[in-house]
C-alpha cells in the first residue's frame, strides 16, 4: 500500500528527519512512536505534502503507483483527501467555524469531482458509520456545538468521505477525555483502510496498532510488531520510554532517562541517542544501522540479547 | 508516613458553585450550570490527595475554591480551622503563603518577560519577605543549576519549566502544594523525572499534597488518597490502591476500564 524509502527532511541546511524507510500494507495498522521533536510529525506532514514553507523533503514514498515525495501541489491536491487522508490532533482549529457540518463533509467529496447533489446526500450517510449520535442533526450544527468527541469523528468522517487507501492520524485522542478516547481509538482500529498513526503514548498505540516504529532524532531507532517490541525492546531508548511509561504504585521511584529531548540540529552525531543513553561508548560515535529482519533496532549495545 | 494520621488541614462541606451562562433571552436570566453540587472533603495533614476527572467533572472549579481563587454558591471550606470561601484578597494572606499552586501548561504559567530570578522570588516579594539567597536554594532544590537565574523560561525544556514553577510554588514554604496535572503536557521520559522529584520534595520538606489529573494511573502512583470526579460530584473515594483494585462505582469503573495500559506488555 505505502512504502518509504530513504525519506530525509530538511530545513535551511539542517537535517531533521534522516532516511527513514517503512512500509504499511493494505489493512495494517501502524503506530508512529516518539517524543515531542523526534521527527514523527515531519514525517507524516510529508507524505501529506503539507511540509512549512522551507522545509524539503527527499526519498521516495509510494501510495499504491503514486510518488507522494517531490510531486508538485498541483498533483498532491488530487491525491490529498481522496486517496490518502489525515485526521489531526485539534478538531477545532482543523475545522471550520462558519460552516455546517455537513457543508464540510461535503466539500471534500466536491472538491475531489463528486456532484453537489450527490455529495450532500452521501455526508449525511458518513456520520452514520463514525458512531455519531443523531447523524441528521449533527449535519446541520456548527463546531462549536459538538462536543470535542464529536468533531474529532466529524473529523474522521471527512477523512473517510472519498474512499482513502491509506489514513494517518496525528495524535487525534491526545485533546480528548480518557472514555471518550476510548471510543475513538476502537472506531478508528475498525474503519481505517490502512494506517499510520501518530502518538506519544504507547499504552495508545499498543492499543491500536499492529507494528510500531520507534522515532527518535528523526531517525527509527526500532521497528517491529508491536508485541515483540513492547514485550522485548532492543533500543536502549524503547526500554527506557518502556519503563517510564509504566507507572508502578505508590512509594516506588520511576525509572527515567536521563537530561531531555535536544533541539532540533542539536543531537549528538554518531547514535542519536548517545549523549542521554547509559550504555553509550565510543563506539556509539558511529551511526547504528537499522538491521534485524521483522523486529530491527539501530543500537549498538541492544538490550535484552538472549 | 504519616497515612491519614494527620489532623484535618483543608476541610471543604457542601461546596456548591452554580455559574449562569449568558442570557439569550431578554425576558428570561442566562441557564445555569452547577458545576459543584455539595461537594465535601477533607485532606489530613502529610496526605497526598488525588482529585480524579474528565473534562466538565467539576475538577479544576473544586480546586479554584480550595485555592480561594473563586467563591462558593454554598458551602464552607477551612483551612487550617480558618473558614476562606468569601474572604476578601486582602484577608488570605495566609493561605496565600501556605498554600501554592503549580499549573499544567509551564508556558503559560510563567511570565515570558521575566528571568527564573524574578520569577521564582516573586511569591517572596509579593508576601514581603527578604528573597537573600533563596533563589538558589529553591534551584538546587529542583535540580536546575544556579546559572538558570539569568535566563528566560523560553530558553528552557517543558521538563525544566516546570521545575522552575515547582521552585516558584516552593518559594514562601507553603505547607500544602497544590499540582494541577503537572505531568500532562510533559514527554513520557521527562514525566517521571518530575514525578520523581514531587515525591521527593514532598517528602522531604513535609508538604500536604493536593494532586489533580485526569490519568488514574499517576495519581495511583503519587497519592494516598483519591476522590473521582464526575458531572459535579465525588462519586467515590478512599485509599487509592482499594480503588484501584475495587472500584464501587459505575463511573470509577468506566474511567479504569477506558485507560489504556501497557499490562499485557509484560
Amino acid at each position: 500500500m505505502l512504502s518509504v524509502e530513504g525519506l530525509t527532511i530538511a530545513a535551511d541546511g539542517v537535517e531533521l528527519v534522516h532516511d527513514v524507510s517503512f512500509a504499511i500494507a493494505p489493512g495494517e495498522r501502524v503506530g508512529l512512536i516518539g517524543e515531542s521533536g523526534s521527527g514523527k510529525s515531519l514525517t507524516a506532514l510529508s507524505l501529506m505534502g503539507l511540509l512549512p514553507e522551507g522545509v524539503t523533503a527527499s526519498g521516495t514514498a509510494r501510495l499504491r503507483d503514486r510518488d507522494l515525495v517531490g510531486v508538485p501541489e498541483s498533483r498532491m491536491k488530487d491525491l490529498r483527501g481522496s486517496e490518502l487522508a489525515m485526521v489531526f490532533q485539534e478538531p477545532m482549529t482543523a475545522l471550520n467555524p462558519l460552516m455546517r457540518v455537513s457543508t464540510q463533509v461535503a466539500e471534500v467529496m466536491t472538491l475531489h469531482g463528486v456532484p453537489r447533489d450527490k455529495a450532500r446526500a452521501r455526508a449525511a450517510e458518513l456520520l452514520g458509520p463514525v458512531r455519531l449520535p443523531r447523524p441528521e442533526q449533527v449535519a446541520r450544527a456548527y463546531p462549536h456545538q459538538l462536543s470535542g468527541g464529536q468533531r474529532q469523528r466529524v473529523m474522521l468522517a471527512i477523512a473517510l468521505a472519498n474512499g482513502p487507501g491509506l489514513l494517518i492520524c496525528d495524535e487525534p485522542t491526545t485533546a480528548l477525555d480518557v472514555t471518550v478516547q476510548k471510543q475513538m481509538l476502537d472506531l478508528i482500529a475498525e474503519v481505517a483502510p490502512a494506517l499510520l498513526f501518530i502518538t506519544h503514548d504507547l499504552a495508545v498505540v499498543a492499543s491500536v496498532c499492529e507494528r510500531v516504529l520507534v522515532m527518535y532524532g528523526g531517525r527509527v531507532v526500532e521497528s517491529g510488531p508491536i508485541r515483540e517490541v513492547f514485550t522485548r525492546p532492543r533500543h536502549r531508548y524503547t526500554e527506557g520510554l518502556l519503563a517510564a511509561s509504566r507507572l508502578t504504585p505508590r512509594g516506588t521511584r520511576l525509572p527515567t532517562i536521563a537530561g531531555s529531548v535536544p533541539a532540533a540540529g542539536t543531537f549528538p552525531g554518531g547514535c542519536e541517542f548517545r549523549n542521554r543513553c547509559p550504555h553509550a561508548d565510543t563506539t556509539c560515535e558511529q551511526p547504528p544501522a537499522l538491521t534485524g529482519e521483522g523486529h530491527a533496532h539501530a543500537c549498538w549495545h541492544p538490550a535484552d540479547r538472549g | 508516613m504519616p497515612t491519614h494520621a494527620g489532623t484535618p488541614l483543608i476541610e471543604a462541606s457542601g461546596l456548591t458553585r452554580v455559574y449562569h451562562r449568558p442570557r439569550t433571552s431578554l425576558t428570561r436570566p442566562g441557564e445555569a450550570v452547577h458545576a459543584l453540587r455539595g461537594v465535601s472533603l477533607t485532606v489530613r495533614k502529610g496526605e497526598r490527595y488525588g482529585i480524579v476527572g474528565e473534562s466538565g467533572s467539576g475538577k479544576s472549579t473544586l480546586l479554584r475554591l480550595l485555592c480561594a481563587l473563586d467563591r462558593p454558591t454554598a458551602g464552607s471550606i477551612r483551612f487550617d480551622g480558618r473558614e476562606i470561601a468569601g474572604l476578601p484578597e486582602r484577608r488570605l494572606r495566609f493561605l496565600r503563603q501556605s498554600l501554592q499552586i503549580v499549573f499544567q501548561d509551564p508556558m503559560s504559567s510563567l511570565d515570558p518577560r521575566m528571568r527564573v530570578r524574578d520569577l521564582v522570588a516573586e511569591p517572596l516579594v509579593a508576601l514581603g519577605e527578604p528573597v537573600g539567597d533563596r533563589v538558589t536554594e529553591l534551584l538546587d532544590a529542583v535540580g536546575l543549576p544556579a546559572s538558570a537565574a539569568g535566563r528566560y523560561p523560553h530558553q528552557f525544556s517543558g521538563g525544566q519549566r516546570q521545575r522552575i514553577a515547582i521552585a516558584r510554588a516552593l518559594a514562601p514554604r507553603p505547607e500544602v502544594l497544590v499540582a494541577d496535572e503537572p505531568v500532562s503536557a510533559l514527554d513520557v521520559s521527562v514525566r517521571g523525572q518530575i514525578l520523581n522529584l514531587l515525591a521527593d520534595l514532598v517528602d522531604e520538606l513535609g508538604l500536604t499534597l493536593v494532586f489533580v489529573s485526569h490519568d488514574l494511573s499517576v495519581v495511583r502512583h503519587v497519592c494516598e488518597t483519591v476522590a473521582v470526579m464526575n458531572d459535579g460530584e465525588i462519586v467515590e473515594t478512599g485509599a487509592v490502591d482499594d480503588v484501584w483494585a475495587e472500584p464501587r462505582h459505575a463511573y470509577t469503573r468506566t474511567l479504569l476500564r477506558a485507560v489504556p495500559t501497557l499490562e499485557g506488555f509484560r
